[in-house]
């Protein structure tokens, strides 16, 4: 026995010569995010079809649940084009329904592109209709508000799929190349590497580790986030880069003032090193214009400047209280306001630079002569992959 | 576990021979110490024995011991037990109070009590005269630690009570002294008539006894309410079936502390001089407080000692040392908002600058602590410290 899923594309079903392409990297995406099940994927009519045993359906609902590139998904049922055996299955699909906790005001839609089937759409919404009513007492159709539809289609064969869950929509992973993440393990840059994957971005990540100024657990943080956001990200792989060494020689040579605009343009020139050897082709961050002294348009200037990659920032138009929302609806924010600091207060100057010079700062990058160190940094990144896990 | 253990202040590792001492009394004496029957007298008189024993070694006599929980339950039920009575509203604690005393009273502030808090004066100790200024007609409650958590200062608690009995003696009114004892047992000499305090608390996982058992000194006579009702154990004070095994590995544990404790706290001693004069030597005002020379008859115990090395952070330092093996613990904490506020208040309590109460460590040695493992410690520290040049000023 299998349970089956019809899947609707959003954006997608605008695409047009390379369509084609888009639908492929979504079914690649849903079979490697749904590994190990069986699985068939089926693309027909402009949607998508996923059928599962049942026992497996919960996680293949999950699944397409947090795909790209889907805007909503409905369980379905295919049968025979005969309408006792339609109604059979609309009955079935009733009692489930109700069995969940549907209300009781329903509506029926008909659909039949198969015109030689003996029933029009509305002689074959009156039958349903009068048999649910029939079976379910307590039911009434109320074709103004419906509380659920159950819809019929008359294809190659009859599919009926009830009320449709909603799917994150966006472009399927991938289809976009790849980024990476620079990830602290605070509220920002989870949300902001949800964003870029959602236009279709597949996302690896890059975390800078400072022990032992900043804990093992503000570490194991970073994973745990990752570990929430693989639903979505499907496959992901963390860059650890040890960062102490870079941090001590630049807090030894530079200005107070300086310290975190010249991390941060180290972090992003190390981040474009690994992006190359991993095949990224563009870096993402989880800035947001004048949230703190390194994000004014001057500091955001330099910070970036040590990188030829484009650098993505999603949430540079966003207040804090939208940034948190979306912490909230993907699942990341309990655990990005764990106490667990990404930077020692040690290397935090208690009056940073707001309006910072651009020359004078990359005067400063360049007499620290750091490029060594930091390709050395780059290149002894330990990696980690966290597969998708609902 | 592999290390060094420097943080016997937070719980001192056990005594084998005591928990297994301990395991055969839960094993063996297992009846409820209330039944009535034959099993249950055993067990209750095991429970007595236990307590007379306690009360032995603490210089009360046993009806003065109740066992609870910890020193923790100890602690909240004096101060709470404010709710109880109607005679006064005001309470009056020292700002270097273990947090198990300290925040009680902020709860009892939030229900309108009037709480004043005394600070430490830069030797770590609470000035007597200020505690007295602050007597009233309408206090209650007076809570002064024996021996501080953080920095190890002994606090005047005698001195204290002598000037609390003659305010009590000039007004008629009669307040309660309460000392948190829980570093003192086992530590220093401690003669509780002589402190002269109403109640005291005291915990056995600090002594190498069990967890989960403690008690609290009440000096008869004094008779404060408690919030708990129930079956009416610990003479009704503190009820829920005792904890036998534990009463009895405490009194085990207080007894070899008692036996040793002249030859333990010198040797402990001699260490910690050693250590404080190379702590300062190594950096001047590392010691906190920074008057502590480790001279002769400096009111500290000898187990703990405070340092900090600005502007490194505490939790940092406690990192590098555990790199190196070694175990000590923050006098503060990079962690959320609120406990950071709460680890650093004893210290900046004492008026030491907030930039210094967040590098602050504690290093509490024990009764097994050898000078080979405080040399290695500071070896490594040294090395360490040095390879951190470039951070400090």
């Amino acid at each position: 026995m299998r349970e089956l899923f019809l899947c609707k594309y959003g954006e997608l079903s605008l695409k047009g010569e390379n369509r084609g392409s888009f639908e492929r990297r979504l079914c690649l995406d849903i079979r490697k995010k749904l590994k190990g099940l069986d699985l068939e994927v089926e693309r027909k009519w402009g949607r998508l079809f996923v059928s599962a045993g049942v026992d497996q359906a919960e996680r293949v609902a999950r699944g397409l649940a947090s795909t790209f590139g889907l805007v909503s998904f409905a369980l379905a049922l295919k049968t025979d084009k005969n309408i006792d055996r339609i109604e059979e299955a609309a009955l079935g699909l009733a009692g489930s329904l109700l069995g969940r906790g549907a209300g009781s005001r329903f509506k029926i839609e008909g659909r039949r592109t198969d015109k030689s089937f003996p029933l029009t759409s509305y002689q074959i919404a009156c039958r349903l209709g009068d048999a649910l009513r029939a079976k379910f007492p307590e039911l009434k159709v109320d074709l103004e508000h419906a509380d659920w539809i159950l819809t019929v289609e008359i294809r190659e064969a009859a599919y009926l799929y009830g009320p449709s869950q909603p799917a994150p929509g966006g472009l399927p992973l991938g289809s976009s190349g790849k980024g990476l993440l620079l990830l602290s393990g605070g509220i920002d840059s989870p949300v902001a590497g949800y964003l870029m994957a959602k236009r279709g971005l597949k996302i690896d990540a890059v975390h800078f580790s400072t022990p032992p100024f900043t804990s093992e657990q503000s570490l194991e943080k970073v994973k745990r986030l990752l570990t929430l956001l693989s639903r979505f990200l499907t496959e992901i792989n963390l860059y650890v880069v040890a960062f102490t060494e870079t941090q001590l020689k630049i807090k030894a040579g530079a200005r107070s003032e300086h310290l975190t605009l010249l991390m941060r343009a180290c972090m992003v020139r190390i981040a474009a090193l690994i992006a190359r050897r991993s095949r990224a082709g563009c870096l993402v961050s989880g800035e947001s214009l004048g949230q703190v002294a390194s994000q004014t348009a001057e500091s955001i200037r330099f910070t970036g400047s040590l990188s030829d990659l484009p650098l993505f920032r999603p949430l540079i138009g966003m207040d804090k209280e939208e940034i948190v929302v979306l912490a909230r609806r993907i699942g990341t924010f309990e655990t990005s306001i764990l106490p667990y600091e990404d930077c020692c207060t040690l290397f935090a100057p208690a009056h940073p630079q707001v309006k910072p010079d651009f020359e004078r700062m990359t005067r400063a990058y360049r007499s620290l002569e750091l490029d060594g160190l930091l390709a050395q940094a780059a290149a002894s990144a330990q990696s980690f992959r966290f597969p998708a896990e609902f | 576990m592999g290390g060094v253990y420097l943080d016997w202040a937070a719980t001192a590792p056990p005594d084998p021979d005591i928990l297994t001492q301990a395991d055969a009394v839960a094993l063996g004496v297992y009846a409820n110490p209330s039944s009535l029957h034959g099993a249950g007298r055993e067990a209750g008189s095991l429970l007595e024995e236990s307590r007379k024993r306690l009360a032995r070694v603490l210089g009360c006599q046993a009806g003065e011991v109740i066992f609870t929980s910890g020193g923790t339950e100890a602690n909240n039920m004096v101060l709470f037990s404010a709710l109880g009575q109607a005679k006064g509203k005001k309470i009056i604690l020292s700002g270097i109070e273990h947090s198990s005393a300290y925040q009680p009273a902020e709860a009892l502030l939030r229900l309108g009590y009037e709480v004043k808090t005394i600070r430490a004066a830069n030797n770590g100790a609470v000035d007597p005269a200020a505690v007295e200024k602050e007597l009233d007609e309408d206090t209650i409650l007076v809570a002064l630690m024996l021996v501080n958590n953080e920095t190890g200062a002994i606090q005047p608690v005698a001195e204290v009570a002598r000037r609390m009995r003659s305010f009590e003696e000039k007004t008629g009114k009669r307040i309660h002294l309460h000392t948190d004892a829980v570093q003192a047992l086992g530590k220093i000499p401690l003669d509780l008539y002589a402190l002269a305090a109403d109640s005291a608390s005291f915990s056995a996982h600090k002594i190498g006894g069990p967890r989960g058992i403690g008690a609290l000194y009440l000096r008869k006579g004094s008779a404060p309410r408690f919030l708990y009702c129930g079956g009416g154990q610990e003479g009704g004070r503190r009820p829920g079936t005792e904890n036998l095994p534990g009463a009895f590995g405490f009194a085990l544990a207080a007894e070899r502390r008692a036996a040793n404790l002249s030859q333990e706290s010198a040797a402990a001693d001699r260490l910690l001089r050693v250590l404080i004069s190379e702590l300062r030597s190594l950096k001047p005002g590392s010691v906190i407080p920074q008057g502590r020379s480790g001279a002769e008859g400096e009111p500290f115990s000898p187990y703990i000692l405070c340092a900090a090395f600005p502007p490194l952070p505490g939790e940092v330092l406690v990192r590098i040392m555990a790199e190196e093996g070694y175990w000590i613990s923050t006098g503060s904490a990079c962690s959320s908002r609120q406990r950071k506020r709460e680890r650093r208040r004893g210290l900046e309590q004492m008026g030491v600058p907030e930039a210094t109460a967040q590098a602050a460590v504690r290093i509490s040695l024990g009764w097994a602590t050898g000078p080979q493992e405080l040399d290695g410690f500071l070896t490594a520290l040294k090395r360490r410290l040095a390879g951190l040049k470039g951070i400090f000023p």
